[in-house]
């Protein structure tokens, strides 16, 4: 089972809720969910079965034929359940009384209207339980996911991380409290940066903004020199403009907010420490995410390792064939996977990196709802750019049949602007639902005969 | 979901970084400012249909990433593209400054014929004014481009710039100037259009069988 909506919540509000420096166990971190547990599920939705009939009585269902709510008033101590509410009275004394069978009748009725009141109220109250139980187990399942990361899996990561059992825990999403650690074990610090790299780099970048002229120099770019200069001058001024359109809904990477500074160091310190990358417009999302669920430095690192990965490598230095070579194996699973949808793209020219670009370049954080997205990343760690690529085709698969009912431009919108509303579930089984396999060969082995044979029909038309 | 509509122009929406060429389209088919925008990474699209000299025309409109770094992507969206409106910031020389380079691109690679309107946006900002509206006025019309200056805020001289831009492609098609059937010029025919070429007496034999009724 994938996460259900309630997870996504929790996950979502604690995204932001880390930060805090905690070693702690997650049982103490999280009382909340121990409490939970403790409390036995049918005790605590019985509680809650009789405040719900409570509750609804007050509104008086009026059943009665003998008006029950005044007589409840009478008695202000009784709160009465909707069934109890429900009183057969005599006729008042000053009246004659009913004759037997009128009595006998009313008395039938009586218990008729009570035994489905009360089906209902069971129907209700089962129904208010089961949500209660899913809600229980999933905060249970994530409590103890968190655990099984934190104390088994985490101190004998090496050997654990392949093993079959933590990839399928894996792919159900990582816990929050514990994802930053998994990311940035996944992806590793090949480039053996140190928390003291960062901060040369970052004092670097400090030292360059102090530098930097408040107007830019007129007209030098048609020197190429000049052009470089005053590229790298406008990337950091690109910086502070997209740092203030990176997830402006959150309001806290914005001028004030938070996590600007904090987005504002990682992004200069990248541009210090690979001046050949520089800034390129997306990588103020990844940065985000990262800062969401690590530390700064750890943030940096893990940024600096996740770009030097060969696709990402390929689109921030926006080397255009390189790009086409991953588009061109894209469609090679595309059309494996969806070739009724495939045929219609190509009947309408919808090109793959009219969407691939913005999903590839931001990991899909900025085109995935936060949580969604972080779901994808937690897996995309596991596997590599290859589930990227899986996901694009996933996202395909869900929406395979609207798709194929639109024209280009519709087509185009909708899929540079997805829903707002993905199901996490359902796109994971779609996503589940595609083989990366295509004629008995794996993603990196298309992509390297694509490789071989770009390199044999052009050997120096690189851009 | 059916639409009638009598050509379908392709337009770009180009120029530098945070110039508000995603705020423009967003005004022109929301009618709204979009202040909580993300920058655009790659292209994005809208398209609307605008009533302009009695022709329905269906824009369809690629609106790119402005990051230099970006080009080599985005120029191969330029292809076969009727029209573009070429944004700066007025309060930004820099991004005044670029313009040759997006108008060098722009006529290489769209069609030859393509229409291009010149849009100072952020009009609003007046006070922070560093391009004057004379300067670039003569910047267009030495480089044969429509002039306006824009505001996305506001909405002021939004949908102006795009009525304008396809008023004057509909002109070139009309003088002959433009052919919408060579390749790559951009241009498609609707529907509407297309019924009537291929049976341009059709609508007199409609209205004929009405009279009849």
């Amino acid at each position: 089972m994938m996460a259900t909506p309630s997870l996504l919540l929790y996950v979502d509000g604690s995204l932001f809720a880390k930060k805090v420096k905690d070693t702690r166990p997650v049982e103490q971190k999280h009382p909340s969910w121990k409490v939970f547990g403790k409390l036995p599920p049918k005790e605590s939705s019985a509680k809650t079965q009789k405040e719900y009939e409570a509750k609804n009585s007050r509104d008086g269902p009026g059943l009665s034929p003998t008006s029950p709510r005044r007589s409840v008033r009478k008695n202000l101590d009784f709160e009465p359940l909707s069934t109890t509410a429900l009183i057969l009275e005599d006729r008042p004394a000053n009246l004659p009384a009913k004759p037997a069978e009128e009595a006998q009748k009313h008395r039938q009725q009586y218990e008729e209207m009570v035994a489905q009141a009360k089906k209902r109220e069971l129907k209700e109250a089962q129904k208010r339980r089961k949500q209660l139980e899913d809600r229980v187990k999933v905060e249970e399942r994530i409590g103890n996911a968190a655990q099984t990361w934190n104390q088994e899996i985490l101190p004998n990561w090496s050997s654990l991380c392949t093993t079959r059992w933590v990839r399928e825990l894996w792919w159900q999403g990582i816990p929050p409290s514990v994802r930053g650690k998994v990311w940035s074990l996944a992806v590793g610090n090949e480039l053996n940066i140190t928390h003291e790299l960062y901060n040369i780099c970052l004092s670097r970048a400090r030292e360059k903004w102090k530098n930097m002229p408040s107007v830019p120099p007129i007209e030098s770019q048609t020197e190429d020199a000049g052009s470089s200069l005053a590229d790298r001058e406008a990337s950091l001024e690109l910086i502070k403009l997209d740092i203030s359109r990176t997830f402006p809904h959150l309001c806290i990477f914005q001028q004030g907010g938070p996590y600007y500074d904090v987005l504002h160091s990682i992004l200069g310190a990248y541009t210090c420490y690979r001046p050949d990358v520089g800034y390129v417009q997306g990588m103020s999302f990844i940065a985000a995410v990262l800062i969401l669920n690590l530390d700064t430095a750890d943030a940096f690192i893990a940024f600096a390792n996740l770009l030097n990965k060969p696709c990402q490598m390929a689109f921030f230095r926006v080397d255009h064939s390189l790009m086409l070579m991953y588009f061109a194996a894209f469609e090679v699973f595309f059309e494996e996977n969806l070739p009724k949808l495939f045929a219609h793209f190509k009947e309408n020219n919808l090109t793959p990196d009219i969407y691939l670009i913005d999903w590839i370049f931001t990991l899909y954080s900025k085109s995935l709802p936060l949580d969604l997205a972080c779901r994808v990343w937690d897996v995309f760690c596991r596997d590599g750019d290859e589930f990227l690529f899986r996901v694009a085709l996933g996202i395909l698969r869900l929406y395979e049949d609207v798709l194929t009912r639109m024209d280009f431009i519709h087509n185009a919108q909708f899929l540079t602007r997805l829903p707002d509303l993905i199901p996490a579930d359902q796109l994971f089984s779609h996503i589940h639902a595609i083989h990366m396999i295509s004629k008995n060969r794996k993603w990196s082995q298309v992509l390297q005969a694509l490789q071989k044979e770009q390199e044999r029909t052009s050997p120096v038309l690189k851009r | 979901m059916s639409e009638t509509y009598d050509f379908l122009f392709k337009f770009l929406v180009i120029g530098n970084a945070g110039t508000g060429k995603s705020c423009l389209l967003h005004q022109f088919i929301e009618k709204r400012f979009k202040d909580d925008s993300n920058h655009t990474i790659g292209v994005e699209f809208g398209s609307k249909i605008i009533n302009v000299v009695n022709k329905y025309v269906k824009l369809q409109i690629w609106d790119t990433a402005g990051q230099e770094r970006f080009r080599s992507v985005t120029r191969s969206y330029y292809r076969g593209a009727a029209g573009a409106l070429l944004v700066y910031d007025i309060t930004s020389r820099e991004t005044y400054n670029a313009l040759t380079n997006w108008l060098t691109d722009a006529r290489m690679l769209a069609s030859q014929n393509i229409v291009i309107i010149l849009c100072g946006n952020k009009k609003d900002l007046d006070a922070d004014r560093e391009v004057t509206f004379l300067e670039a006025s003569r910047f267009a019309q030495e480089n044969e481009l429509m002039f306006l200056e824009t505001s996305a805020l506001t909405g002021e001289n939004v949908e102006e710039a795009f009525i304008q831009c396809a008023r004057k492609i509909l002109n070139k098609i009309e003088s002959g100037e433009l052919d919408p059937e060579r390749m790559g010029s951009g241009i498609q025919y609707g529907d509407a259009a297309l019924r009537q070429l291929r049976s341009p007496r059709r609508g007199q034999a409609e209205s004929a069988q009405e009279c009849g009724c």
